[in-house]
């Protein structure tokens, strides 16, 4: 079981007041902690009693809400789920890697939130289909072709994991191509031809160059790695369609 | 003060929040909406619920079982009418989220699979792996892009209702990244804000489920029902509070004591064979599972733990993969957040309050007393779920009410006229000036020293079981810390921008005031029924004197009062509630 | 939205901060060697069309201490090319079932793997006895 005694760590994080500080800087404290807690709940203690100002984001203390993804020793990692006895005797807390800052660990999510959007991320079904018809029939095998896809919590994990989002901000990123393939791999979707415009941008999948780091800090395995390159193969059938068949055979 | 026009606000982002913003949108394509949400959507407390919901498809089932499994469920407290209505509209949701996205597990044939689910005489609860809240919450809110009259104001905070002549005419809002103060103009507000269990110390909730709908309705004389009766989940990780999933019981897991001894059956809840075996043993009603680990307790049964006294619930004869195929979330929980491999060891769980059954009263179309105010989901009190609700209503309680607020508040929206501001903008500046006056306050109370005194004098005094010195040791309790609020609560962080502890300060004094609710409401409940059990002389249901609602009614400074009002029986008339007894062996 | 002071964090010298990244670099860097010792093969092939005679001396002139040593050392890097490759292989292939159960993407990746050693040590010898 867990030991009961408190040992102390150092906690180091980045603080940021916007209209207040020209650039962030590292601010320390010694927390006591017990093995079961967790870097959010060394966050909480400081805010509690040391420092009411450090501000985060958390939510559900159990890594399905996505609120509280940080840049832990260098690593996005969710807070909630990442316990201070790894990291003894200091750890080093910093906000979501290529997102700007608002204040000290809580980083502006806009871009993340639009690029979601922009995938079309709703069943676009072949058909309207009434109530009264029920549901659609979809087996296990079928759901298989996209659950994985379907768990991504949006915690934000995987775009600080991107170099090329890093560099280059208009790049669709991982968990909205994820969340694209999702919906085409339902076998009640339809919306496909819709969804390629994004697929085939300079910054749709071809922005991707497959450093897979996405897909290793994930913390639900939805794998948007595989997701990004499948629509790569995906992209160029899809180029080599339209080459031979420039009319637009009813794709469209 | 910034302005922003709508016909309709919606407070909250959650299951609730987003289906009324869609019904909104489909009843009336040209309204528009603002949904504001102090947390970006997929964030919403909606996100963690595990087990499932519950809609009766056919088959064996039948929509008076359903119905007389939800009444019975909830002590006879429920408004049976609207239970009628819940019940006859739950399937039709399930089906309208299927054809949204919706990933419910499915049978090798293809169709919706169902399961059992704690009080239910008949399989129909609906489930996604065990992560049903997560993916009904992230279909929603995907659905919900499809919209673009649905305006979304993603992490606004609701600070107060502005009120007009006795009519809702807006809400005030802070925006949290900036600070600044935002009013919106509107017709018709929706509160979909969620529960209050944070009061409480052990639960299984998120950091926002603080009752601040349920505190704003409140303070604008809007009643708050039946609020004495708070749902413990039996099943919850020690210290933590994080929940482990009815759906593990309705997969055939057990509870034993420290003995290994499955204790359930000395409850009335037994006998312990066939198992698996609806509405007995691991599969009763929450409230009487969590009383009984009260029980075996006091009895000195339970296994210490390093956070507390527990039980165990193992999993281990289900076998590897069916943990890992119908329960995974809660393998990956058991093994990160208490290093126990589900498949060899059992895990130690013991209750945590887990669901607000009262709230902010609403009428069976969502109407609050207060007109153009509406309330859906966790923070109404709608009459569904009486003194205990079972476990998969609620899920599809946000779906079946999100969609009834939505479409009542288009409707009244509609119908309204729109006058002018001043009013609205007067009272709104009048009281961001007074929320804006606690970045300044120079001595008081610190917000974490409150909270303390707040949640261990609920979890004594307002807890599993209740007695009269106990109940009147909070009610005072909290009326002392509510005085140390209004003489000031000491803020560190005295900026405008992102400033959480300022927020959470405003959250407290909600939450204290929300509290009080519940304590005098169980204080003047001299009955046991359901959720609410009492030692002191009232252990026994008292259907001729207590047949009825509590109300809570905000008297400012001083503690509420608190009436009582007649609940509606149409063709349930109560009798005993039993669980356990004879019965088939279920086919799961 | 109200107008907000943000801070952007520079990118720069990002690929040092992590070593995963450093991985990353070094195999993209590999490209190099496979590029260098295209062009020497290029060339190898051009001196074998002008004769025999200039193709020996060629031979001759990569049999010396340093052209051993930098082959030696493209030898290892495109090894730990087609390494790369196959390690991120499953990510290019849509899920593969056989009987019912998905195929994990570790034993594609050692599939891919192996299927290079064997094929590989049949050139060798198949160059060696010829």
């Amino acid at each position: 079981m867990v030991e009961p005694r408190t040992r102390n760590i150092r906690l180091e994080c980045l603080r940021y007041a916007p209209g207040i500080d020209a650039a962030p800087r590292m601010q320390a404290w010694d927390v006591p902690f017990t093995d079961d807690m967790s870097v959010l709940q060394g966050l909480q203690y400081i805010k509690d009693h040391l420092d009411g100002s450090l501000t985060f984001r958390w939510s559900c203390r159990m890594a399905v809400c996505g609120s509280c993804g940080m840049q832990i020793n260098g690593v996005p990692k969710l807070a909630c789920e990442t316990f201070l006895r790894d990291y003894l005797p200091a750890i080093r807390i910093e906000p979501l890697a290529n997102f700007p800052i608002v204040r000290d660990l809580v980083i502006d999510q806009a871009d993340f939130l639009a690029k979601l959007e922009s995938v079309q991320p709703y069943l676009i079904p072949r058909a309207p289909r009434t109530l009264a018809e029920g549901p659609y029939r979809q087996t296990p095998g079928q759901m298989d072709a996209y659950y994985q896809y379907s768990q991504c919590i949006n915690c934000g994990l995987c775009y600080a994991a991107c170099p090329q989002y890093g560099m280059n901000r208009n790049f669709t990123g991982p968990a909205a191509l994820a969340l694209l393939h999702r919906y085409n791999s339902d076998s009640r979707d339809a919306g496909k031809a819709q969804r390629m415009e994004v697929v085939n941008a300079e910054d749709g999948v071809w922005g991707c160059t497959l450093v897979g780091y996405c897909s290793e800090v994930c913390p639900k395995g939805v794998d948007p790695a595989r997701a990004v390159n499948q629509n790569k193969i995906e992209s160029t059938k899809d180029y080599f369609r339209h080459l031979l068949m420039p009319r637009g055979s009813g794709s469209r | 003060m910034q302005i922003v026009r709508a016909d309709v606000v919606i407070v909250g982002g959650g299951g609730a929040g987003l289906r009324a913003a869609i019904a909104a949108c489909e009843r009336d394509r040209e309204l528009s909406v603002a949904l504001i949400s102090k947390v970006v959507p997929m964030r919403s407390h909606t996100v963690a619920a595990e087990g499932g919901a519950a809609g009766v498809v056919g088959g064996d089932d039948k929509l008076e079982l359903h119905f007389d499994d939800t009444v019975s469920g909830g002590d006879w407290l429920c408004e049976q009418d609207v239970v009628d209505y819940f019940v006859a509209h739950c399937a039709e949701e399930l089906v309208q989220l299927e054809h949204w996205g919706c990933p419910w597990s499915r049978t090798p044939e293809g169709n919706v699979n169902v399961r059992f689910f704690g009080g239910m005489k008949v399989k129909r609860t609906w489930f996604a792996a065990d992560r049903s809240g997560f993916h009904m919450l992230h279909t929603l809110f995907q659905t919900s892009l499809k919209y673009g009259k649905v305006r979304r104001y993603d992490e606004f905070f609701c600070a107060d209702l502005i009120v007009v002549d006795g009519r809702v005419r807006g809400v005030l809002a802070i925006e949290i990244a900036t600070g600044e103060m935002f009013l919106f103009d509107c017709a018709a507000v929706v509160l979909a804000t969620g529960g209050a269990g944070r009061v409480f110390r052990q639960n299984t909730n998120a950091g926002t489920v603080t009752g601040d709908g349920m505190g704003v309705a409140y303070r604008h004389g809007v009643p708050l029902r039946d609020m004495e009766f708070m749902q413990w989940h039996p099943t919850a990780l020690p210290g933590t509070g994080i929940l482990i999933t009815e759906g593990c019981r309705g997969e055939g897991g057990i509870l034993v004591n420290k003995d290994g001894y499955r204790y359930l059956q000395d409850y009335g809840l037994g006998p312990l064979d066939p198992w698996p075996r609806p509405k007995a043993m691991e599969l009763g009603p929450r409230d009487r599972l969590s009383q009984a680990f009260w029980h075996e307790n006091r009895k000195g049964r339970t296994i210490q733990t390093p956070q507390g006294p527990a039980v165990h619930l193992d999993l281990r004869h289900l076998g590897a993969s069916k943990i890992h195929e119908r329960l995974p979330l809660i393998a990956e929980v058991a093994e990160t957040f208490m290093g126990v491999d589900a498949t060899r060891a059992p895990i130690p769980v013991c209750p945590a309050v887990h669901y607000t059954m009262g709230g902010i009263l609403t009428d069976g179309r969502c109407r609050t007393p207060l007109e153009g105010l509406f309330a859906a989901g966790e923070c109404a009190s709608v009459g569904i779920h009486g003194a205990n609700r079972l476990g998969s209503n609620s899920l599809v309680e946000l779906l079946v009410f999100g969609k009834v607020a939505g479409e009542e508040a288009a409707a009244c929206a509609r119908a309204a006229s729109r006058g002018r501001t001043d009013d609205a903008e007067r009272i709104a500046s009048a009281q961001a000036t007074r929320l804006l006056a606690m970045l300044n306050v120079e001595a008081g109370a610190r917000p974490a020293a409150i909270r303390d005194a707040m949640m261990d004098s609920m979890e004594s005094g307002v807890g599993i079981y209740r007695e009269e010195r106990g109940l009147r040791a909070t009610c005072e309790r909290l009326a002392d810390l509510r005085t140390r609020c209004r003489r000031g609560i000491l803020l560190q962080d005295r900026s405008r921008a992102f400033n959480t502890e300022w927020l959470s300060a405003i959250e407290l004094i909600a939450m204290l005031e929300v509290a009080e609710a519940m304590a005098h409401s169980a204080l003047a409940r001299r009955e046991s029924r359901g959720a609410h059990m009492r030692l002191d002389g009232f252990e026994t249901r008292d259907d001729v004197n207590f047949l009825k609602h509590s109300d809570a009614l905000y008297q400012g400074d001083d503690p509420p009062r608190i009436e009582h009002s007649p609940v509606t029986i149409t063709k349930s008339p109560p009798r005993a509630r039993v669980y356990g007894g004879e019965g088939k062996q279920a086919q799961l | 939205m109200s107008a907000r002071q943000t801070y952007t964090r520079p990118v720069a010298g990002w690929w040092r901060r992590n070593p995963f990244y450093r991985a990353y670099i070094v195999r993209e860097m590999t490209c190099v060697a496979v590029i260098a010792y295209a062009l020497e093969l290029l060339v190898g092939l051009g001196r074998l069309v002008r004769g025999p005679e200039t193709f020996e001396a060629w031979l001759t002139s990569l049999a010396r201490p340093w052209p051993i040593f930098l082959n030696c050392v493209a030898l290892l890097l495109i090894a730990y090319h087609a390494w790369t490759w196959f390690e991120v292989m499953p990510k290019t292939l849509p899920f593969i079932s056989v009987g019912g159960r998905r195929v994990p993407d570790r034993a594609i990746v050692a599939s891919g793997a192996i299927a290079a050693v064997i094929a590989s040590l049949l050139l060798l010898l198949a160059f060696l006895y010829l």
